[in-house]
Order: C-alpha cells, then sequence, then structure tokens
C-alpha cells in the first residue's frame, strides 16, 4: 500500500544490521560468495588472507563444498600468521580426507611448527596433524605426539593426550602398543589437566588396559579433584572399573547388601548401621531385593545377557561367589576412591555429580549412599534437559531402594514448568517412594493434579494413585474411595468437550481400580459392586469393556454379587446392539463365565439370555465378534451337552478333559496374584543406554569383579613401589624433566623384564666371537675439521647431488624447511675431538636372526625357518631376499615342497598401496611378482635340511605376506614378516660424505628416538668369569652395537667415533655411523647411533638418528632400529 | 564422544555445522529431527532422542536448538553439559564471532577441551565495542590471540596469572530465588530458596580469599565452582578460593523447609451455568521489611475457557491469544490489598469448570537474603594494597506457584 514506506523500512534495518556488524565477521555469513575469494587468498596481507579464509568457512558452516580452494588454501599454511593459520587448519581438517594428497603437501608445516617456541602453534599443529586422518602420515604423527607428550607446555601436553584418540581410529594394529605407551606416559603427569585429557586417551584407546591405570592408581585418586570437569567425569568411570576388575563389589554396597544379610559382618555396635539395617529390611520386600539383584547383575553383565540367560536358568542359582567381594570399609583402594569421588558430588557440573553418584551407588557401603541424595535433588534444579536426564537415573535408584529417596518426596512435585516427560518421570518416582509416613502428603499433592489442564498427565496422575495404593495396602481403601469419587464426576458421562482427552482420564480410573481390587478382591467387595451400579453411567468403550471384564471375573464373589448378576446380564443383552467392539468382545467371555457359575432358576435365566446375545453376536458386523461368539458356543455345547442331554458316546477321559478345559476357562477359581516380574532393562548409571533403554554401541558393562589377572597385580604393586620411588626423589623437579624421566624409566622396565627369556641367541654369538679377528686397530684423528676429498667415492657423490637438489615438494610451497634447523646442524658440526676406531672384521660375526615361518607341529614335520640376506635382488630393486632353510622334523621323506605365492591377484587396500606406489620409481609396479618362485625341493629325507634364496615383493614395510607352502599336494597358508631393516642395501661411503649428506637433511627428515642398551654388559661379564685378559670396554660397546645393528639390518657402517677426553668408565659421546638406501627407490638413508649416557659396565641410553629424506620410511626404520636395539641379546 | 552439532534456527534451518570427529555426520539428520519435532506437535521433545542412525542430545535456547549428535555411548549429561555451555559462551560473545574457531577451541576430537569463559575470553577476544571501532579504523580484524593465555599451564587454570588493577575491588552478591508449591487449600507445601554466591573480583596478581558465613549450618545442599578448595569446607565449612577473574557464580546452595513467604495470592474461583468467576487477592505476608517489588501473576486459561474478562485495582492485565494472563502489579502499595476480578466464559454446554490454573508469582526484594544466610567476613590475602570489598543480597521469586 505504501512501497516508499516499506523500502525506507527495509533500508533502515539493513543499515542497522549493517551498524551492528561493523567490525565483527557476521557480515561474512550473508554474502560469502561476495569478493574474490581466490584473489584475496593469493594477497600478500594477512587480514585479507583471513577475511577469504572467514568466507570459506562460512560457507563450509553453511554446508557447500568449497574443496576446490584447495591448493590455494594449504599454500597459506606456512604463514607467519597465527590467524590465518588457524583458519588454514580449520580448513585443513574439514577436507583432508577428500584430497589426502594435497593434503600431504602441508605436512612439511606441521612439523616445522611443531619445533615452534609458540606453545599455541605447536599444539595447533599436533592438533591438525592428527585431525588429518590419514593412514601414511600415521607414524608422522606417532612421532609428533610422542614428542609433544614431553612438551614442556601444559596445553601441548594436553593436546597431545587428545590427538591419541584419533590416531586410535585410524585403526593401525602395528601402532597400538606405541599410543598404549604415551597413554601410559600422559596418565602419570602431574598436571591434573592432562591427566584429564589422557583419561579420555584412555578410555577410548584402550579401556581395558588395567596396568596402566594399576600403576598410578593411587596418585589418580588424589588427583581427581582437580582435573578439569570433563576429564573427571571419564576418569571416575575408569576408576571405578578398575577397582571392580581388581578387588570385585563391595560386600556392604546395596548391590550386594541384601544378599549377605544373613552373614553377620557389619559392625553390630554402629547405631546407623543397624538402624539402617532395619530400615532397609524393613522397606525392601522381597520384590526389591530381587531388583537390586538383578540391577547389579545387569551391570556386570549387561542387561541383554543377564535376561537372555536367567529365562532359562533359575534365578537363584546365579549369585555371585562371596569370594567376588571386598570390604569398602577396609580395602584401601575402594576407600581412596570413595574418599576422591565425594567432594565431586558438590561439583558444578552435572555430569560430575552423576558419576560420583554412580560410584557411590555402587561401591559405597549401604549406609554412605545417602550422601548421594542431596546432590542429585540439587541437580534437578538445572535446566530442563539435564532435569530429564537424572530423573531417569534417580528412578533406578529410588526403585530399589526407596527409603533413600522418601524423605525428599517434596523435591518430585511437580512445577507446572516440568514438560510432560519430566512430569511422567517424576510421579513414577513419587509413586515408589511413597511411605506410610508421606502418602497422605502426595495423595493431597496428587489430587491437585488430577484438576491439571494437561489431561494426559491427569491420566498418569490417576494411574500413579493406583501404584501407590498397591504398594501400601493400607491406603488402598482411601485411594478407591477417592478414584470412585473421581469417576462419578459429571464430565466423564456427559458426551461432551474434549472426549478424548477426559475418556483417557476416565479409563485409567478403571484401570487403577481393577489393579488395587485383583490384590484383594473379597476385602474389596463394595467397590466392583458400585462399579457394576454405575455401570450405565460409563460411557467410554474401553472403561466399559474393563467393569464387564470384571463381571465376569468375579461373579462367584462374595454374597450379594450373585445376585445381581441376572439384572445386569439383561441390561447388557439389551444394550448389546449398541455396544462398541471393546465391550461386545468383553461381554461375549463374561456372559459364559456367569453360566458357568450359575446354579439353579438363575441358570435357565442365564441361559435364556446367553442365547439371546449369541444370536445377535452371530449376525454382527464385525467378523472378530461373530467368531467369538460362535467359538463359545461350541465349546458351551460340549459342556452343558453332557451335562443335561448324558450323550452315550463321549469317552469319560475325553469328557473330563473338556471340563477340565471349560473349568480352566470359565471356573474364574481366583488364583492369588504373583508380583509381575520387572522387565525395565538397567544400565550403567549416568549412561546414554540408560536413557534410549538399549545398550548403544560402545556400551560396556562393569568388568567381572576381579578378572584383573594375580601377576598383573603383582607387577602393578612393583611398579608402583617403583613409582612411590620416583616420584619421591623428583618431586622437586620441572614437570617436563619428570615426563622424560618416566618415561625412560617405563620403557627400562620393559626391556628388563624381557631379558631373562632367550639367552640362546647369546651363546651364538660368542662362539662366533671366538673365530673373529679380536684384535682391534686404534687410530687417532680429529674429526669434522678436515674432510678427506680423496675418499669420496663417485657414486656416493652423484647420490648427495641428488639429494641436494629440492623436492618438487617443497619447491611447490616455496619454502626452506632447511633453515630452521640450520643453527641445529651448524652446532653438531662442532663437535669435540673424538678418536675413530676401526672395528675388526666383523661382517664374519654377523648372524642375521632366523624367524620361524612354519612349526613342524603345523606342517606334519615339516619346520621352515627363514631370514632376511644380504644379498640384493638382481631382478628387480623390489625384491628381498630371504632365505628359507626347509628341515625334515619327522622320520618320513617329505616330497615336493614348494612356496608360492597365496593369491597373486590379491590387492591391498588403496592406503597402503600408496606408501609403496607414491613414491616408488618404478613405474611397473604391478608387472613385478610377488615372489620369484624358489626351484622345487624335490624331497627331503629325515633329519635333511635344505636351504633356498627366495625373492619377495612386499606390499608395505609393516605387512606381512601371505604365502602358501605347497608340500605333498598339501597347501599350507604361512604369513611371511617384513623385516624393514632389509629393505635397505648397504651404502658405502666415507665419513666426510655422510657428514656432509647429514647436514642437507636436517628438519622433517630427521628423527631420533632414545632407547636403551645392554648387550655389552653380557659381553663384559663374559670376560670377567672367564678370567681373560680385559679387553677395553669401549670396544666391546662398539662391537655389541655394531654387531647388533649389522645383524638386523643391512648396512654399511661408516664409522666408529669415540671421545677421546672420556673418562675412565663413561661411554658418553661414543657414536657409530651406518648408512644404506632404500632398495626401491635408491634413497639414502642415514643412521648414527650415539651414547648418551651411561657407565661402560651399566645399561647404556642410546639416541638413534635417522636422516632420510623418505620420512615415512625412515620412521619406519628407527622405529625397527630402536626395537632391536633395546631387545635382549 | 560427539561427533557433530548443530545449530538450528526456529525455522529449522541449519545455522552451524560443525564437524568434531572423522566420523562425519549428514546434515540429513537435521531434517529428521525436524520432521520429528514437527511429528510431536506441541508436545516438548525429550532431550535424549534415539534416531535411526544417530543419538541426538538437543537443548533449545532462546529459539536456537543446539543439537549434538553421538553414535556411541557416552555419558548423556555430558553432551548436554556442554551444549548448555556452548550457549552460555555463545550468547556472550553474540554479535560478531567466528563461531568455527570458538567451537574449536571449547571441543577436540568430541571431548572438551577448554570451556572455561574466563580463558575463552582470552585466547579469542569476544568482540565488543572497543575492538570494533579498532578493527575499523586499523582495518586489522584478528580476534584470536596469539599467544597461549598464561592459565592454560598452571595450577589454577581459570585464572589469569599477570592481571593488574588500580582499584582492586571484590563484590559478593547472594542471589536467591524462592521454590512454593501453594497448594488448593492455601496450605504452603514445599518452600525453599535455591541461592547463588555471585562474586565480581577485580584483583591484581594472585590473591588467595576466604569467605565465612555466619550461619552455614542453614545450607542444606551446595555445589562449588572449581575454584573452590574442599578441605576447609569439608572441616569448617569456610570457603577458601583463587578467584577466576571478573564474573563468576561462586556457589550455589539450597536452604530448604522454609516456613513461610513473603507475599500471599489466594485465588478464588467459582463456577456456575458455564460461567466462571475469577478473583485473585495478593498482598504482603510476613513483612519482610523492604520493598517487593515487581510483583507479577502469570496464568494459563484452561483450553475449555472461552473468553475472560479481568479487571484489577492496582496494575494492568493483559490476555494473549494463547489464554495465557499477566496480571503486572508492580510494587504492592502500603495502603490497599491488590485484586484482580473477572469473568471467564466456559464452552458451550460446559457447566462447571472441571481444570484448575496454576498461578506462577514473580516478585523481587533488593537487600535481603530470605534464606537468612549471612556473610561472616572475607579475608583477602596476597594483595598489594586494601581492597574495596562490597556486598549485596537480592531475593526473587523462582517456580513460586499457587495453585486454585
Amino acid at each position: 500500500m505504501f512501497p516508499q514506506f516499506g523500502a525506507t523500512a527495509e533500508t533502515l534495518s539493513k543499515a542497522s544490521t549493517l551498524v551492528f556488524r561493523i567490525g565483527t565477521d557476521a557480515h561474512l555469513y550473508d554474502d560469502p560468495e561476495d569478493g574474490n575469494i581466490v584473489e584475496l587468498l593469493e594477497s600478500k596481507f594477512d587480514s585479507e588472507k583471513c577475511e577469504a579464509l572467514k568466507r570459506l568457512l562460512a560457507l563450509i558452516a553453511q554446508g557447500i563444498d568449497v574443496s576446490n580452494f584447495f591448493p590455494q588454501v594449504v599454500k597459506n599454511v606456512a604463514s607467519q600468521s597465527l590467524e590465518v593459520k588457524k583458519l588454514v587448519y580449520l580448513y585443513l581438517l574439514h577436507y583432508a580426507e577428500k584430497r589426502p594428497n594435497e593434503a600431504l603437501l602441508s605436512i612439511n608445516c606441521f612439523q616445522k611448527d611443531l619445533g615452534d617456541t609458540n606453545p599455541l602453534v605447536r599444539a595447533c599443529a599436533l592438533r591438525t596433524m592428527a585431525g588429518i586422518r590419514l593412514h601414511v602420515i600415521a607414524p608422522l604423527v606417532l612421532v609428533a605426539v610422542g614428542k609433544c607428550a614431553r612438551d614442556p607446555s601444559v596445553y601441548v601436553r594436553k593436546c597431545a593426550a587428545s590427538a591419541l584418540p584419533k590416531l586410535y581410529d585410524l585403526r593401525i594394529e602395528d601402532n597400538n602398543s606405541s599410543i598404549e605407551e604415551v597413554v601410559g606416559i600422559l596418565l602419570n603427569d602431574n598436571s591434573p589437566g592432562v591427566v584429564g585429557a589422557a583419561a579420555a586417551a584412555f578410555a577410548s584407546v584402550c579401556p581395558d588396559n588395567f596396568s596402566l591405570i594399576g600403576k598410578s592408581y593411587r596418585r589418580l585418586c588424589e588427583i581427581l579433584p582437580d582435573v578439569e570437569e570433563w576429564g573427571q567425569i571419564v576418569l571416575i568411570g575408569i576408576l571405578l572399573r578398575y577397582v571392580i576388575a581388581k578387588h570385585g563389589l563391595a560386600k556392604e554396597s546395596v548391590m550386594s547388601f541384601l544378599h549377605h544379610t544373613e552373614t553377620p559382618h557389619v559392625g553390630e555396635d554402629d547405631p546407623t548401621t543397624n538402624f539402617m539395617k532395619e530400615e532397609t529390611i524393613g522397606m525392601m520386600d522381597t520384590a526389591n531385593s530381587e531388583l537390586t539383584h538383578m540391577i547389579c547383575r545387569s551391570y556386570i553383565e549387561g542387561p541383554d545377557e543377564y535376561l537372555s540367560r536367567s529365562s532359562y536358568i533359575n534365578k537363584g542359582s546365579n549369585t555371585l561367589d562371596s569370594a567376588r567381594y571386598t570390604s569398602s570399609k577396609s580395602n584401601d583402594d575402594v576407600k581412596l576412591l570413595l574418599q576422591g569421588t565425594s567432594p565431586l558430588l558438590w561439583s558444578y557440573n552435572s555430569a560430575v555429580v552423576i558419576a560420583a553418584a554412580g560410584v557411590h551407588w555402587i561401591m559405597a557401603p549401604v549406609e554412605n549412599v545417602k550422601r548421594i541424595v542431596k546432590p542429585l535433588l540439587f541437580v534437578l534444579r538445572s535446566s530442563h534437559a539435564t532435569r530429564y536426564v537424572v530423573l531417569y537415573n534417580i528412578q533406578v535408584f529410588a526403585k530399589a531402594m526407596p527409603s533413600l529417596f522418601a524423605p525428599y518426596y517434596e523435591d518430585f512435585f511437580i512445577s507446572s514448568s516440568d514438560t510432560y516427560q519430566i512430569r511422567s518421570l517424576k510421579l513414577d518416582i513419587l509413586s515408589s517412594i511413597a511411605m506410610d509416613s508421606s502418602v497422605s502428603a502426595i495423595l493431597r499433592e496428587f489430587q491437585d493434579y488430577i484438576r491439571d489442564p494437561d489431561r494426559r498427565f491427569a491420566a498418569d496422575t490417576v494411574s500413579a494413585i493406583g501404584l501407590c495404593a498397591q504398594r501400601l495396602p493400607a491406603m488402598a481403601e482411601t485411594c478407591l474411595d477417592g478414584l470412585l469419587a473421581l469417576s462419578r464426576q459429571e464430565i466423564f458421562s456427559s458426551e461432551f468437550g474434549s472426549v478424548d482427552e477426559e475418556s483417557r482420564v476416565l479409563t485409567q480410573i478403571i484401570m487403577s481400580i481393577k489393579s488395587i481390587v485383583k490384590h484383594n478382591p473379597l476385602r474389596h467387595e463394595k467397590v466392583i459392586i458400585q462399579l457394576f451400579r454405575k455401570l450405565d453411567s460409563i460411557k467410554v468403550p474401553a472403561a466399559r469393556a474393563m467393569v464387564i471384564w470384571m463381571l465376569g471375573e468375579y461373579n462367584t464373589l462374595g454374597g450379594i454379587i450373585p445376585k445381581m448378576l441376572t439384572t445386569i446380564l439383561k441390561y447388557l443383552a439389551w444394550c448389546f446392539k449398541s455396544e462398541a467392539l471393546e465391550a461386545k468382545l468383553q461381554i461375549l467371555p463374561a456372559i459364559v463365565k456367569v453360566l458357568y457359575n450359575a446354579k439353579g432358576d438363575d441358570h435357565l435365566t442365564v441361559r435364556k439370555v446367553v442365547n439371546y446375545v449369541f444370536d445377535l453376536a452371530e449376525c454382527d458386523i464385525s467378523y472378530d465378534v461373530r467368531d467369538r461368539a460362535r467359538l463359545l458356543k461350541k465349546t458351551l455345547e460340549y459342556n452343558s451337552g453332557p451335562r443335561i442331554l448324558e450323550t452315550e458316546n463321549s469317552i469319560p477321559a475325553e469328557k473330563d478333559l473338556q471340563h477340565a478345559v471349560l473349568e480352566h476357562l470359565f471356573g474364574g477359581n481366583l488364583k492369588p496374584v504373583s508380583p509381575e516380574p520387572p522387565n525395565s532393562r538397567f544400565y550403567l548409571p549416568g549412561s546414554l543406554s540408560q536413557i534410549v533403554l538399549h545398550a548403544a554401541p560402545g556400551y560396556e558393562p562393569l568388568p567381572k569383579p576381579c578378572s584383573l589377572l594375580q601377576d598383573d597385580l603383582d607387577q602393578i604393586s612393583n611398579d608402583i613401589r617403583g613409582m612411590d620411588l620416583n616420584e619421591m626423589n623428583d618431586s622437586n623437579t620441572s614437570s617436563g624433566s619428570l615426563d622424560e624421566e618416566t618415561a625412560s624409566d617405563y620403557s627400562s622396565q620393559n626391556s628388563i623384564s624381557g631379558s631373562s627369556n632367550n639367552s640362546d641367541s647369546y651363546e651364538n654369538g660368542s662362539v662366533s666371537e671366538d673365530n673373529g679377528n679380536n684384535e682391534p686397530l686404534i687410530e687417532i684423528s680429529e674429526v669434522g675439521i678436515a674432510p678427506r676429498n680423496e675418499n669420496v667415492d663417485p657414486q656416493s657423490s652423484l647420490a648427495v647431488g641428488e639429494l641436494m637438489s629440492k623436492t618438487a615438494l617443497e619447491s611447490w610451497l616455496d619454502e626452506h624447511p632447511g633453515l630452521a634447523n640450520k643453527d641445529q646442524s651448524d652446532s653438531n658440526r662442532v663437535r669435540r675431538t673424538s678418536a675413530r676406531i676401526s672395528i675388526g672384521d666383523i661382517a664374519s660375526r654377523v648372524k642375521p636372526k632366523v624367524y620361524t615361518l612354519l612349526d613342524p607341529a603345523n606342517g606334519n614335520g615339516l619346520k621352515v625357518d627363514y631370514s632376511f640376506s644380504s644379498e640384493v635382488s638382481s631382478i628387480s630393486p623390489l625384491l628381498v631376499c630371504v632365505e628359507v632353510l626347509f628341515k625334515n622334523c619327522s622320520a618320513e621323506v617329505v616330497p615336493e615342497i614348494t612356496l608360492v605365492d597365496e593369491d597373486s591377484n590379491s590387492q591391498r587396500d588403496s592406503a597402503d598401496q600408496l606408501v609403496v606406489g607414491s613414491e616408488s620409481t618404478v613405474p611397473s609396479l604391478s608387472e613385478v611378482p610377488h615372489l620369484v618362485p624358489l626351484e622345487e625341493v624335490t624331497s627331503l629325507e629325515p633329519g635333511q635340511a635344505i636351504k633356498r634364496t627366495i625373492q619377495v615383493r612386499f606390499h608395505h614395510h609393516l605387512l606381512p605376506l601371505k604365502l602358501a607352502l605347497l608340500s605333498n599336494g598339501k597347501r599350507i597358508p604361512v604369513k611371511l614378516r617384513p623385516d624393514i631393516g632389509y629393505f635397505v642395501k648397504p651404502l658405502h661411503m666415507s665419513i666426510e660424505v655422510f657428514l656432509d649428506k647429514e647436514s642437507h637433511l636436517p628438519g622433517m627428515f630427521e628423527y631420533i628416538r632414545r632407547c636403551n642398551f645392554c648387550d655389552h654388559l653380557v659381553e663384559l661379564n663374559k670376560d670377567k668369569s672367564q678370567g681373560a685378559i680385559e679387553k677395553d670396554k669401549f670396544l666391546v660397546i662398539c662391537e655389541s652395537i655394531a654387531l647388533k645393528m649389522l645383524s638386523n639390518a643391512n648396512l654399511f657402517l661408516v664409522s666408529t667415533d669415540m671421545p677421546v677426553d672420556s673418562k675412565l668408565d663413561d661411554a658418553k659421546g661414543l657414536c657409530l655411523r651406518f648408512s644404506c638406501k632404500i632398495l626401491s627407490s635408491s634413497v639414502p638413508c642415514l643412521i648414527s647411533v650415539t651414547v648418551e649416557e651411561g657407565k661402560c659396565s651399566e645399561p647404556l641410553n642410546l639416541s638413534v638418528k635417522v636422516n632420510c629424506e623418505e620420512t615415512v620410511f625412515g620412521l619406519n626404520l628407527l622405529n625397527r632400529v630402536v626395537n632391536f636395539l633395546a631387545e635382549a641379546p | 564422544m560427539l561427533q557433530c552439532i548443530f545449530l538450528l534456527s526456529d525455522s529449522g534451518e541449519v545455522m552451524l555445522e560443525k564437524q568434531l570427529t572423522g566420523h562425519r555426520v549428514d546434515r540429513s539428520i537435521c531434517s529428521w529431527y525436524w520432521d520429528h519435532a514437527i511429528s510431536q506437535g506441541d508436545q516438548q521433545l525429550a532431550p535424549v532422542i534415539a534416531s535411526p542412525t544417530h543419538y541426538l542430545f538437543q537443548i533449545v535456547r532462546e529459539g536456537i536448538t543446539f543439537l549434538a549428535c553421538t553414535q556411541v555411548e557416552m555419558p548423556p549429561l555430558m553432551g548436554i553439559e556442554f551444549l548448555c555451555r556452548v550457549a552460555d559462551v555463545l550468547s556472550d560473545y553474540l554479535g560478531g564471532l567466528n563461531e568455527d574457531v570458538l567451537l574449536d577451541e571449547m571441543i577436540d576430537n568430541g571431548f572438551p577441551l577448554t570451556t572455561e569463559p574466563n580463558i575463552l575470553r582470552e585466547m579469542i577476544t569476544p568482540p565488543n565495542i572497543v575492538s570494533k571501532v579498532l578493527s575499523v579504523v586499523t582495518g586489522n580484524s584478528s580476534n584470536v590471540s596469539d599467544t597461549l593465555p598464561g592459565a592454560t599451564a598452571s595450577c589454577v587454570p581459570w585464572r589469569t596469572t599477570d592481571r593488574k588493577y588500580t582499584n582492586n575491588e571484590v563484590y559478593v552478591d547472594l542471589v536467591e530465588e524462592m521454590d512454593a508449591i501453594i497448594n488448593r487449600e492455601g496450605i504452603l507445601v514445599k518452600c525453599e530458596i535455591y541461592g547463588e554466591v555471585q562474586v565480581n573480583s577485580q584483583l591484581s596478581g594472585l590473591p588467595d580469599l576466604t569467605l565465612s558465613f555466619v550461619n552455614p549450618n542453614i545450607l542444606d545442599d551446595v555445589r562449588f565452582h572449581p575454584c573452590v578448595r574442599f578441605r576447609p569446607w569439608e572441616s569448617h565449612q569456610i570457603l577458601s578460593f583463587v578467584p577466576p577473574d571478573g564474573q563468576f557464580k561462586l556457589m550455589s546452595y539450597r536452604v530448604k523447609k522454609l516456613k513461610a513467604a513473603p507475599i500471599y495470592v489466594k485465588p478464588q474461583l467459582t463456577s456456575d451455568s458455564g460461567t466462571c468467576r475469577l478473583s485473585v487477592l495478593v498482598g504482603v505476608r510476613n513483612d519482610p521489611g523492604k520493598i517487593i517489588d515487581s510483583v507479577t501473576v502469570k496464568f494459563q486459561l484452561p483450553p475449555c475457557v472461552l473468553s475472560a474478562d479481568l479487571t484489577s485495582n492496582c496494575g494492568t492485565v493483559n490476555i494473549l491469544t494463547n489464554k495465557s494472563c499477566t496480571w503486572s502489579i508492580g510494587r504492592i502499595p502500603k495502603d490497599k490489598a491488590p485484586s484482580m476480578s473477572g469473568t471467564l466464559v466456559l464452552e458451550a454446554g460446559l457447566e462447571h469448570l472441571h481444570v484448575l490454573p496454576t498461578f506462577q508469582v514473580a516478585f523481587r526484594i533488593m537487600g535481603i537474603a530470605l534464606s537468612g544466610l549471612q556473610i561472616d567476613k572475607l579475608d583477602l590475602k596476597n594483595l598489594p594494597n586494601r581492597p574495596y570489598k562490597g556486598f549485596r543480597a537480592l531475593t526473587r521469586a523462582g517456580q513460586f506457584e499457587v495453585r486454585s
């Protein structure tokens, strides 16, 4: 009408929004496409880049696919501005999975950022790197996480903890043990914030690895109140599981209290206990004790298992044996848990309160459980959603132990702001906690509810009244009177208004009356009579049907009802035509029941009525009614026939049977009503499953009590002792160094525990040593000052040239990753004077490790071992040579043995393919066979052994290759496990070339790990015991390390340096360098092993450094090297 | 763990989507949710819903639905509580923020990361007038801080270490809400106080505060901010804490079984042959000695009432189309008792009113804590100069209901 007004208003509102949004980012959401995003991304200014990135994120948030900007965005990852970085990270996380190849390009930058001085940048880089879910970079992430787990910044350590589940999500089995190791480190952190995140990682990575918890259980309990709230929730659950797995349930707890009442273990002198005991026993009838038992079993087994089992096993038989119980009063661990969780009941976070309450509910002594009541009720004062969840949990507690909540019934009174779900939960709780003392107040309250405008709620109230009356028989009279009075209200008889809702209330009233009466029909005879009298005024079909059912059911009851019957029947017959279907279906059986019990004169009258009704029913519109009428008529003929006509041909037995059937159907001998078995399911308090009432994926019931094995326990207790000592020693050191300390401690424990297992290999070594040329030659020189150029052979200098050329990756990013670490490499170059040692011919002493391919037990006496050989395949660089040793251990000749590829067509999944494929230089990957078959072994005599060499192409340097061994026509599947140490071949080079190359591979191409080494100890001890001329300890160490390296990987020993100014017994500074190149790609790979600290006669702490352009390979190789170095001889 | 968070507008449109883990949640879950919400009609949805593919947690704040999805078992309260925090923080920040950055800082891989508002504010500056003006003038609109707040590393993660104020001030407010139910017979069925100790601290350095009450034994139950140390409370009922900076809730408490409410509301309903006469009387009972103001009485007319004609001798009466009535009285006058009366016309054929409305009463009393809780003293340690200490009290009605 006034277009100009409208227009003004529009511009006005636009202007005002503009004003409000100046300086905010909200406008980006209005029109994110506006502006040329690509141009902005290419801009020189950070603010414009930010603008573009924010637009992209706005588009993502609106669900639009903007992955086509990926390359431009990734380029910006190297930006110096933290905001740009953060925004790029967000973008990357969203799209990395879709564009894995491009995402890989950004890895470089993360690696660099991980070394940033700003902890925020480090944390950010780690979070993003872990967030990019690519299998290829998993090893990199693992190393990064390991590094960050020891970071001095708490925030970074926290992020490291939360990166673990992401890493675990990739499901790379090989990583799991390393991940768990890091979890263990972080759980021991002394910052509560980190512990919280570590707990979350624990719960999702290895929830059953209780040995990790056992080590620091005590500390975790003490730190619990300081952990941040979200971590508390998870940690409480973990500690509870641990305690139950270790000690079992507490015998004083609600869960088991009732089954142990006969054993007098409760302190009789304790008045509260006695009081509680009496009270509890008094209030909990058998149904409830059964209920708690059921809840307890459900918690431990999961309700599905429990319910399915209990359906065929006698319920009484499956009580837990008493050995599974512990005492929450005398057991320190349980006490500690309860002490740690009780202040959490005061937390602001309702999830924490519920979790803490759950612990007390399951473990606390019965008399202390009431401590959880007030906090739980207090939580009810928070948001609707919270209230709903908490009430669900209270409902279970209240049903199992009504006495807990009985005094607090007022808290469950309904306020008008409650939603319908909350109201019905509260009603249910109220009806289950009503006591003789409180029931009158509750019923008064219920009376108010019945007048509530929400009629559905009113109907629920009526049913709650019914439940109250059933629980407390003393109140039955009052309740019935109230209900009857209610049913008399005119609104139910008038056929008007919101009929649907009112009829629901009325139906519910009758239903409640019915259920109350059922418990003691004789006592409530008058109520039944009143209902019958009012039949005329009850118009709602469902309610009417129920009254009619009662007529049939109670027709013989007392003295008055039988006299009324004929009148009622006549009335029913009269209005049968106009009845609703429901009522008709009830009238038919009811009148038959009456007929069956009718005697004398009544019988005839009733019979007439019945026949009349049957006639009507057989012509009814509903076939259901017709069918029912015919069926009943037929049954009745059998019954009344013999009685009246005495036919000859019916056999007595058959007659009896019919009689029995009839008696059963219509006899109406009222059976005592047994309480209905509770059929609800129970899940752990506070769980999602308890709310949705089915086991959500990932729901785990409590562990089986005392399922933690005894030897685990011993180990744990030892560890605890160790931990305590550690803590005492380190109490003054800063957090970072503590981490370092515990970490190394951890790995040393591992290596020591394994040391006693195998001494066989050691003997092999000693035998070969005797043959060896054991006089070494020592040559002292200054290293690192004048490189001797004449020694550089042409092959390796070429390799250097290749190396120095920047990879495509870097040039693409226009980045100089070398710069960051330049300082470090410079400092490396300035080293102290050291002596160079040449070790005598060590090659002859190298014994490659032998693995078993086939056990004689599985191979009918044929034993197949294999070892990786240092030979290099002449066919293809992708092939690895493996020596296979066949030995016949049986007493018979084994003919025709050969090894073939199990499935030559098998393709690995693409991710693994990518590792080999993306970087390999050989184009025709698929043309190289998996296995160059060996010549068949025609026959093998008993005891004979034969050696063959096969050449194998592994799909991946970590995954085993499946082969099949054909022998004597049989096919035995075997797995050939790769050893990354033999995916390389020795690369001869001089020390100068080595150092030069090393300096070109800094930063992300360089990885360092530490490990402990103790091979030399064996050697030294042996020397001592033999009393031989004492060899130089340093030499022994060098030899042991070199031997170990060369026996486990195909390497070239470049040099051995020994510090000259070292003290007599201090091996620090000893350095061995090895070089090799990767078989498939000829990329050089440099390994330096340096002794970081340690006395000659003690285990040494080695640091192993790998420099390799292929980072993934290098990392895996490093892991392998560290593993075998730490392995016991 | 949570997999995704959606923010839906009141028309069901997805305003924000934040994927949290590698297991992406498709947007179709939102349309399923919306269809489900519509199919439920005007009934409120349960906060935890099991959809065919996901479990959903939902809360509604000011027309915006916060929806979180998960596929695996997790404590439902954790999801709900987190959504509440998100809603709180968002409304704190609302105006201009990059929600994505904010959410990213709050949750990592479905597990909450930083939810302490004081720290968040330092990492991601909330937009305020100053920053707006600055950004317009300088053209630099970064609100992501470059440095990690010191607090994330300290043992008191809720506080930054290097705060400096010229005027050191600390204010302690007792804010109480009275919940009461008065039943049909006019009996006070339930009357209790839900109170909060709100502190606004502007103190330099790392102060250590101790707050004690005269009568802590009247407290029925308590909940604390994470900064409160549990031990001193357990042993002496003393609140000892290092406060976060700015405004925060130090403690909430409950005092039960109060004997009297400060005001009375007496509704009366008499119905006869299709019409119903309603009268409500309001007045001061047990004068608390302070002025009672902002008194309003709200109620919902039953659906069977066709029309209503209500007048009052004090304040205004409003009847909305959805049959909700509000009687705003304001301050209760000294000289006369406010009353409202009128007639309700019932649906044709209905003789008597068989359902009765509940009256929700609101009021506010400044300067008094009706629970009777009294602060004894507040001691401050670790402060260079004597700070200014301020104390206030306030009581208002919470769920104060009168049934007719």
